[in-house]
């Protein structure tokens, strides 16, 4: 993160305070593709990581276009509202979105129409692999002595959290039960407003163990109350050196992430969705985003419109089979 | 709108009982043996059973001690007494919201919102020496206010603001 | 130490953040103040400004932003009996009251006083007993979680004037709507009607807005324009506030250590402190009968609370990245941002960024008092206003700050229909404020219950087994048991005749 230069501030602040009082705004010849400024629309809370994740991008495209870029949380239904609402905005560029791992999910369980498909994607930007996590006091040291007392255990017994029914991190634990051999309801799902509440939950021995991404839990690590024993990710996260993947660990190749990329509505125009994805490339690409996302711990990937199409395809299918699998799919 | 106890402790009574049953009704969650259902159960008839409380007076009597000790203080408000037809400009500021809705995306901010001011001050008997001004300079300031420094997406419309 | 102290004065006398805590506590000041608009909007809206500064200016706008803000939200509920903030909610009734007693003064006064009194018993809670107040934090699994909402929700029943079985309804409709949308343990849309809209559910600002502000226009527009308040000097704001404070420094301390307590319990917050103050102080005070008419110890108290609460929230928040509340969600975002990740090496490694934290803490408070003058001085003028010239402002500012909470048109038909709900119940005796304690409360209460079930698979046994639940369950149950025991204690025996 560069630091911003006290002078070089106090002239923003003067700057940006005169202009909102003036309600002045420097002028800009009606020119090429933005000439206003757009809207970036977050299907989620202000603070959360796909808020962040928007926010890094957003600023980072405002500075690239000259144009501001405003994010706009529309929240709700767990996040139904703000994906309907992108899919519903005028397909011309100045209204686009964030979507997350949801708008592969939420069609399946029958709580909305919209698919991959309602969208143009722009970007694959950021994906997070599940880790494992336990209290740091609790009797589990590895995955495997965690795993070997699920499989003792009578179904129902061990309780794990980590987001809503049906949420990612849910299946994420039914995907593991099911590498594992085991069937889908081994381990009963506690059912939580997020990921945070989760692992404070976990850490008051309220729960067994949580599936939630690294970063998600990382403040309760570094506190010494939780510890994470494996991640369900093909390599290990840069982040996160110590924490072994599930096949060092335990030999069950299993690996899932919830993803978070951009998009407009459905029909934008090709020159348009070009110029977002081409500046989104530059974006993807500048130490400021890198820098943003390591200090998270959020991993990066990237896949450009076509790419990021045929990524959805493959994961919306996967989900499908999985929910199926699980019995959260609506039949 | 001063109903009898009675009739608005069988409203609960019968909202209550309503919503338990509906709650009642929604789909289990596969492999949740606790879903969904159990809270407008509980809440739904706790609900019906304070409505039958408050339909045979029980608590009424509390209700007497505040107004006698808001009445001490001259702070119980008279009962406005005037006919049906007037009873009706109650819906107003509702009223005014709905047209905000419904005109927001067509006539943009400026106009929508200049109406509503006029129209309510107007009512409330402000002269147009008043409501004139106000109808003007609200819109703006809330603009700026909100569109500019909270960066609120406030449509445009007929008049876009200069700025 | 010593150095890392004055590092710490060294990170925050510098002009950028000074700057930055001036600005952003006018802001939190103007939007407080405005109904329709609360301090968690306040802050949400601040975020992507903190994008373009220093790491520690952008936490200053963030503290000073929310403490102004929650304050300020008492200053539309005194003067106009349209509370800025839900935490205002709790004792709206009351400052009204006194305002119409011709003491708008003293009232906005002791709020201010004591909001900053509150501030900074907070602040010292978080800079000597963060480690601790943690720990207790930790203890708190959904059980507990449980017999907390319970214990919010019996205030119900004590901040209105009015039959206590109707305040129970009133605050049982509040979690009926809480129950609609799709925010449940199932994830299954209920209630909604087939409404796309109502899939996130009904927020609570909309219906606060509409119960309070519209039901308000409303009467407005059928009663005749009330008599001018007679025209006098509006008096010394603080003159009186250290009488007060000697004459109700316990109640003022229980409300610190109430608010301290309850805001360092993630999922609680300031809303809930205030209530649960307010009550307490009603319950224990020797004056209860004066309470609702107009008396300034319940307002003592719950100022203290509520901003006391505003600080402790950040201790969960800062060891552990566990939010206390909304605000401080959207603070953990932000200091991870600008690379203070949450975590005990922030209270290490960082330590002169945290005690620069401590001061911007302190500062904020203490600038409040001015700032705070300046504002209730200004937005007194609405008591000589005639009706016709404020009301129409006040509409409108309902219709865009509802539409601000979610960005949707929806949210200001759910204000329209508020405002007749709120109506007809307010005429007919049913404490609106209690219904908006249910809506507040209801997502915590539903979601600490039925998880705890799951987690005991159907049985309530562990509802009183472990050792904090137990504590709390005790509490519950004996604040349950003891009115009814008066009530029957009462009928028994024949009514004295009131006059």
């Amino acid at each position: 993160m560069t630091r911003i230069t006290r002078r070089a501030f106090a002239a923003s602040t003067a700057a940006v305070a005169t202009s909102a009082v003036l309600g002045l705004r420097p002028s800009h010849a009606q020119a090429a593709y933005p000439s206003r400024p757009i809207q970036l629309i977050c299907p989620w809370g202000a603070g959360g990581g796909t808020d962040a994740t928007a926010r890094i991008v957003g600023g980072l495209l405002e500075k690239e276009f000259g144009q501001p870029v405003n994010v706009i949380n529309r929240t709700g239904g767990s996040g139904v509202v703000g994906h309907a609402a992108i899919a519903a905005a005028v397909p011309d560029g100045y209204t686009i979105g964030i979507i997350t791992v949801e708008i592969s999910m939420m069609h399946w369980a029958g709580l909305t129409e919209l698919t991959p498909k309602n969208y143009t994607p722009l970007a694959l930007m950021n994906e997070d692999p599940p880790g494992i996590h336990v209290k740091a006091d609790g009797p589990y040291k590895t995955v495997k002595d965690l795993a070997d007392a699920i499989k003792a255990a009578p179904p129902g017994k061990f309780k794990c959290s980590g987001t809503g029914q049906g949420g990612i991190w849910h299946l994420a634990l039914v995907g593991w039960m099911q590498a594992m051999g085991l069937p889908a309801n081994q381990v009963a799902w506690v059912p939580s407003n997020g990921a945070a509440p989760a692992v404070q939950d976990l850490a008051a021995g309220g729960l067994d163990f949580c599936t939630c991404s690294v970063p998600e839990a990382r403040a309760m690590i570094d506190a010494g109350k939780v510890r994470s024993l494996a991640i369900m990710a093909p390599q290990r996260a840069a982040l996160f050196k110590d924490v072994p993947t599930l096949t060092e660990a335990m030999g069950v190749n299993y690996s899932t992430g919830a993803w978070r990329g951009f998009a407009g509505p459905k029909g934008l125009p090709q020159p348009i969705a070009e110029k977002l994805t081409a500046t989104m490339k530059s974006v993807y690409d500048s130490a400021a985003y890198k820098d943003f996302m390591a200090s998270r711990g959020f991993g990066t990937v990237w896949n450009d419109a076509a790419g990021y199409a045929a990524f959805m395809d493959e994961a919306d299918k996967a989900m499908g089979v999985a929910m199926k699998a699980a019995n959260l799919a609506k039949t | 709108m001063k109903l009898s106890d009675r009739v608005t402790g069988l409203f609960f009574c019968g909202l209550g009982g309503i919503s338990a049953i509906a709650g009642s009704k929604l789909p289990p969650v596969p492999g949740q043996e606790i879903g969904p259902s159990v809270f407008p159960m509980v809440v739904g008839g706790a609900m019906a059973l304070c409505g039958v409380m408050i339909a045979f007076g029980i608590g009424h009597k509390f209700e007497e001690e505040a107004e006698a000790d808001l009445a001490a203080v001259g702070m119980s408000e008279p009962e406005p007494t005037r006919g049906p037809i007037y009873s009706l400009r109650l819906l107003v500021p509702p009223a005014l919201l709905a047209f905000y809705v419904i005109a927001i995306d067509q006539l943009g901010f400026f106009l929508t919102a200049a109406a509503m001011v006029f129209v309510l001050s107007t009512m409330l008997g402000g002269r147009l020496r008043l409501s004139l001004p106000l109808a003007l300079i609200a819109p703006i300031g809330l603009h700026l206010i909100f569109g500019k420094l909270l960066r609120v997406p406030l449509p445009a419309g007929l008049i876009p603001l200069p700025w | 130490m010593m150095n890392i102290i004055s590092d710490a004065f060294g990170l925050v006398f510098t002009t950028d953040v000074m700057i930055a805590i001036l600005l952003s506590s006018i802001y939190g000041l103007v939007v407080g103040s405005l109904p329709g608009l609360s301090a968690t909007m306040a802050t949400a809206l601040l975020v992507p400004v903190t994008f373009y500064l220093s790491p520690i200016a952008a936490i200053a706008t963030i503290i000073s932003a929310s403490a102004m803000a929650i304050f300020s939200g008492d200053i539309p509920g005194a003067l106009l009996r349209i509370p800025g903030t839900p935490a205002s909610a709790a004792y709206t009734d009351e400052a009204y009251a006194m305002t119409r007693k011709g003491q708008a003064e003293l009232a906005l006064g002791a709020g201010l006083w004591f909001s900053a009194l509150g501030g900074i018993a907070g602040t010292l809670s978080l800079m000597l007993l963060a480690p601790p107040l943690a720990e207790i934090a930790l203890q708190f699994s959904t059980y507990e979680y449980f017999w907390l909402a319970f214990l919010g929700l019996m205030c119900a029943t004590l901040v209105a004037r009015s039959s206590p079985v109707k305040a129970i309804v009133s605050m049982l409709l509040g979690l009926m709507i809480s129950a609609v949308g799709m925010e449940n343990a199932g994830g299954i849309p209920r209630f909604t009607f087939g409404l796309p809209d109502l899939l996130g559910g009904i927020e609570p600002i909309p219906a606060l807005v509409g119960v309070f502000a519209v039901s308000e226009l409303m009467r407005a527009m059928v009663s005749p324009e009330p008599p001018q308040l007679p025209r006098r000097k509006f008096g010394s704001i603080l003159a009186g506030q250290l009488k007060l404070t000697k004459k109700y420094w316990w109640p003022m301390t229980r409300g610190n250590i109430v608010g301290i307590i309850i805001g360092v319990l993630p999922g609680a917050g300031a809303d809930m402190a205030a209530w649960v103050s307010y009550a307490m102080s009603k319950r224990f005070s020797k004056e209860r009968e004066k309470f609702g008419t107009g008396h300034v110890e319940g307002l003592v108290e719950a100022g203290a609370s509520n901003n006391a609460s505003l600080a402790s929230g950040w201790v969960p928040a800062l060891l552990f990245g566990v939010p206390g509340d909304t605000i401080t969600a959207i603070a953990i975002g932000v200091l991870y941002m600008k690379g203070l990740n949450p975590g005990p090496t922030l209270f290490t490694e960082k330590a002169s960024s945290m005690y620069a934290l401590y001061i911007i803490f302190i500062l904020a408070n203490i600038i409040m008092i001015p700032l705070g003058i300046w504002m209730i001085r200004g937005a007194s003028f609405v008591l000589r206003a005639p009706r016709a010239g404020i009301m129409p402002v006040i509409l409108l500012c309902c219709a865009v700050g509802s539409f601000a909470t979610g960005n949707s048109l929806f949210a200001i038909l759910t204000v329209a229909a508020f405002g007749i709900m709120g109506y007809v119940m307010e005429a007919n005796g049913y404490p609106v404020a209690a219904m908006v304690l249910g809506i507040v409360m209801g997502t915590m209460f539903e979601q600490s219950f039925v998880t705890s079930l799951i987690k005991s698979d159907g049985s309530l046994l562990p509802f009183f087994e472990r050792p904090v639940s137990a504590v709390l369950a005790a509490l519950a149950i004996g604040a349950l048991a003891w009115p009814l025991l008066i009530w029957l204690w009462r009928r028994a025996r024949p009514m004295p005749v009131r006059a």
